[in-house]
């Protein structure tokens, strides 16, 4: 039967549509590099919003340096975990990629990362080795080879709204200088109403990993290689986190802040509003309160070491540069990764470093007067930039398990300061699931 | 020539059903880390499962304990408003389309809405409780109603399994609620007698679907709790997932997959054997 014209007219009309989408589809793929000539390299990470336009002013940058590689910046913010496992697997990797997830050991024994010691050249290697912070060491490295560089390392120390303590007939300039005795003037600022209700916090001190090293403890034992959950220091910490929740009621707290966006990353941080007095966060809300609230009054401090416990201590974590097996352009990534962090040009980088608000990799970057002059105008940020040249921070240990590690440090707090076990009890229990999946992995002959 | 008109499905078929079906199997006798390439293991992984992971039996547990309530429940509830809706009262479409739209809302959309309307502080829930004078649990965030929680949620889908059980009901024939009339029964006998047996088809039939959905239950679990707090929500489809992907164990989340599987055969072996008892297929 003859097709009606207009069926026709519409027929032609879609194909034409179609091989439009592809021809622009693919000039758009060409468009990605300016320059055809240099060697392309892929860069993966996983910012959005504000922080993916300071990332894409690196990339620039970095571009209008070169004229050997060319970088294209990808954002890959969901599921860049296992799209990176499966473009390695499927012989299509990106060449450098920004993490910040626990992937480092279980990647590396499963020979998805290259040591990055092997594209470093032997003076780059001494400049990392004798320059490097303690904790950047600690936090990219596995079984004695660098698999990660950090470009952003994180650390945690208190902020504290001085008006509210002022309010309250505390003097905010002379505060305790021990934890016991901190955790004490905070809880002066805690109110609650007729039924025994939460309506302001003072402070609900958190994160057991934080307070471990405080305490004098730590979860990994370097030296022997070797997890170290039982040392009574550990057990310290968390009865100190977990006496703190009892006082405050083991509900109450979780009520109270279920109402809360603890981790917004805008305006609606509670601290903002005043929700709580005290809290322990990382160094990146110094940028966001430059931001959403540059009227407000606030101080950082390291939080104090407990009688007995170690100052400059706590927890640490960041972004890195890995580069997969398979790259087709390492030396580029590494190119590009000396260029972000700053390993062989401090002053150059610095400048990336206060765009986004990032704790330096060595303090040659931290005395460049680019970084001193951003230390002078936000003072706040100096707290965290003079944890950095301090042992006493610690990383989640280098295990093969890293991530089933952590979920289970996380469940072991959670049972402990919600008053189901004891801290006594949850640190049997940590040390139980831990032993179990050890003799689990070692049954199915997987890397210890 | 039928065959190429059905190929697409049956290239499908073998290619995303079939061929995982059965290398999944082979995988679960196998280490491996979807990186590198599986090695033999023999039965280590189930050994593992049964003998060393406290886990493996807390989230079979919950399961379980999921299916045993949650499903029961929906029936119950699915059964009831299909006999509220089958009533001729005036605008009757309007309640039925009211009823059964929740169940075609995406898992996602309603998990995060629930995640809302269950919050301690902010919810809906606890602030309607408070205008009665109860001061309502912390639900998601507490290790004692978490569960429960999720079991409350899921009748938010039950206008699925509704509007089977409405069908049900009109298949029902007229004749046999007019001779029981003639015979004196009462509502309640005509309900008991004629309603319910006639209707247990259909109820085995949406028992066994959702007894196989218990088993396999995790979006909600997965966007609303993740398991927490303390393992409460930990179902085992949930942790199968993260020894999958989260801890990259793809041979040990294999095993579980049958065993699993295995779990459903047998419970669902065990319904069909039980419907000789009460399943009443009319003539």
């Amino acid at each position: 039967m003859d097709q009606p014209k207009s069926v026709w007219i519409g027929r032609v009309f879609v194909a034409a549509l179609i091989v439009f989408v592809a021809v622009f589809w693919t000039s758009q793929l060409r468009a990605q590099y300016t320059h055809h000539a240099r060697k392309h390299v892929r860069f993966w990470h996983m910012w959005t919003a504000e922080w993916k336009d300071v990332v894409d002013k690196i990339v620039d940058r970095f571009n209008k340096s070169q004229d050997e590689y060319e970088v294209e910046a990808l954002s890959v913010p969901s599921s860049g975990d296992s799209k990176f496992i499966l473009g390695v697997l499927g012989g299509d990797p990106p060449d450098v990629m920004a993490q910040w997830s626990p992937i480092i050991p279980p990647w590396a024994d499963a020979n998805l990362l290259r040591p990055l010691d092997e594209l470093m050249s032997p003076e780059e290697k001494r400049l990392f080795d004798t320059e490097a912070y303690p904790v950047v060491k600690k936090l990219g490295t596995y079984k004695g080879r660098l698999y990660g560089l950090t470009t952003g390392i994180n650390m945690w120390a208190i902020y504290y709204l001085p008006d509210q303590l002022r309010k309250a007939g505390i003097d905010p300039d002379h505060l305790p200088n021990t934890l016991e005795g901190l955790f004490e003037v905070s809880q002066k600022l805690n109110r609650f109403d007729k039924q025994g209700n939460l309506v302001h916090l003072g402070w609900a001190p958190d994160n057991i990993q934080m307070f471990t090293p405080i305490f004098g403890g730590s979860m990994y034992d370097r030296a022997h290689s070797r997890l170290t959950i039982d040392k009574p220091e550990n057990l310290r910490a968390l009865t100190f986190l977990v006496e703190a929740r009892k006082r405050l009621g083991f509900e109450n707290v979780v009520k109270y802040t279920s109402g809360l966006d603890m981790n917004s990353a805008s305006g609606g941080w509670p601290f903002i509003g005043g929700a709580y007095t005290f809290t322990v966060d990382g160094q990146w809300r110094v940028e966001q309160l430059r931001k959403y609230a540059p009227e407000l009054e606030y101080r950082t401090i390291a939080v104090p070491a407990p009688v007995g416990g170690r100052s400059a201590a706590g927890w640490s974590n960041g972004n890195f540069m890995i580069v997969p097996r398979g790259a087709k352009e390492a030396k580029g990534a590494w190119e590009f990764i000396k260029f972000w962090s700053g390993l062989t040009n401090p002053n150059r980088a610095a400048e990336f470093y206060t765009w986004g608000g990032w704790l330096p990799l060595t303090p040659e970057i931290t005395r460049s007067p680019i970084y001193q002059a951003y230390l002078r105008k936000y003072p706040q940020f100096k707290t965290f930039v003079d944890l950095m040249p301090s042992e006493n921070m610690e990383v989640l240990p280098p295990v093969p398990f890293q991530q089933y590690l952590s979920d289970q440090i996380g469940k072991m707090e959670d049972s402990a300061v919600r008053g189901t076990l004891t801290p006594k009890k949850a640190i049997e229990g940590l040390q139980t699931a831990v032993d179990q999946e050890v003799s689990r992995r070692k049954e199915l002959g997987y890397a210890q | 020539m039928g065959y190429l008109f059905i190929s697409p499905w049956l290239i499908g078929f073998l290619v995303f059903t079939l061929a995982p079906f059965v290398t999944s199997i082979w995988l679960s006798f196998n280490r491996w880390n979807i990186v590198t390439a599986p090695v033999w293991v023999g039965a280590a992984n189930y050994r593992a499962l049964v003998a060393n992971d406290a886990l493996f039996w807390k989230s079979l547990f919950i399961t379980l304990k999921y299916a045993a309530v949650a499903v029961p429940m929906g029936v119950v509830a699915g059964v009831l408003l299909a006999l509220l809706l089958n009533c001729n009262v005036r605008g009757i479409a309007v309640y039925r389309t009211v009823l059964f739209l929740p169940s075609i809302v995406p898992a996602v959309a309603s998990s995060v809405v629930f995640v809302w309307i269950l919050n301690p502080q902010i919810g809906l829930v606890n602030a309607l409780l408070k205008r009665l004078g109860i001061i309502g649990p912390a639900w998601l965030a507490d290790t004692k109603w978490a569960f429960s929680s999720l079991v409350l949620m899921s009748l938010w889908g039950v206008g699925g399994s509704m509007v089977i059980y409405l069908a049900g009901l009109k298949d029902i024939p007229v004749y046999l609620y007019e001779a029981a009339i003639v015979d004196g029964a009462g509502p309640f006998v005509r309900m008991r007698k004629i309603t319910l047996p006639m209707l247990t088809p259909v109820i085995f039939f949406n028992l066994v679907m959702g007894v196989i959905g218990a088993f396999q239950y995790f979006t909600q679990a997965f966007i609303m709790t993740n398991g927490g707090p303390e393992e409460s929500t930990t179902f085992y489809a949930l942790y199968l997932f993260n020894r999958a992907w989260r801890y990259m164990d793809m041979g040990y989340a294999s095993a579980m997959a049958w065993i699993l599987f295995l779990i459903v055969v047998v419970i669902t072996a065990l319904l069909f054997r039980t419907q000789r008892k009460w399943v009443h297929y009319g003539g």
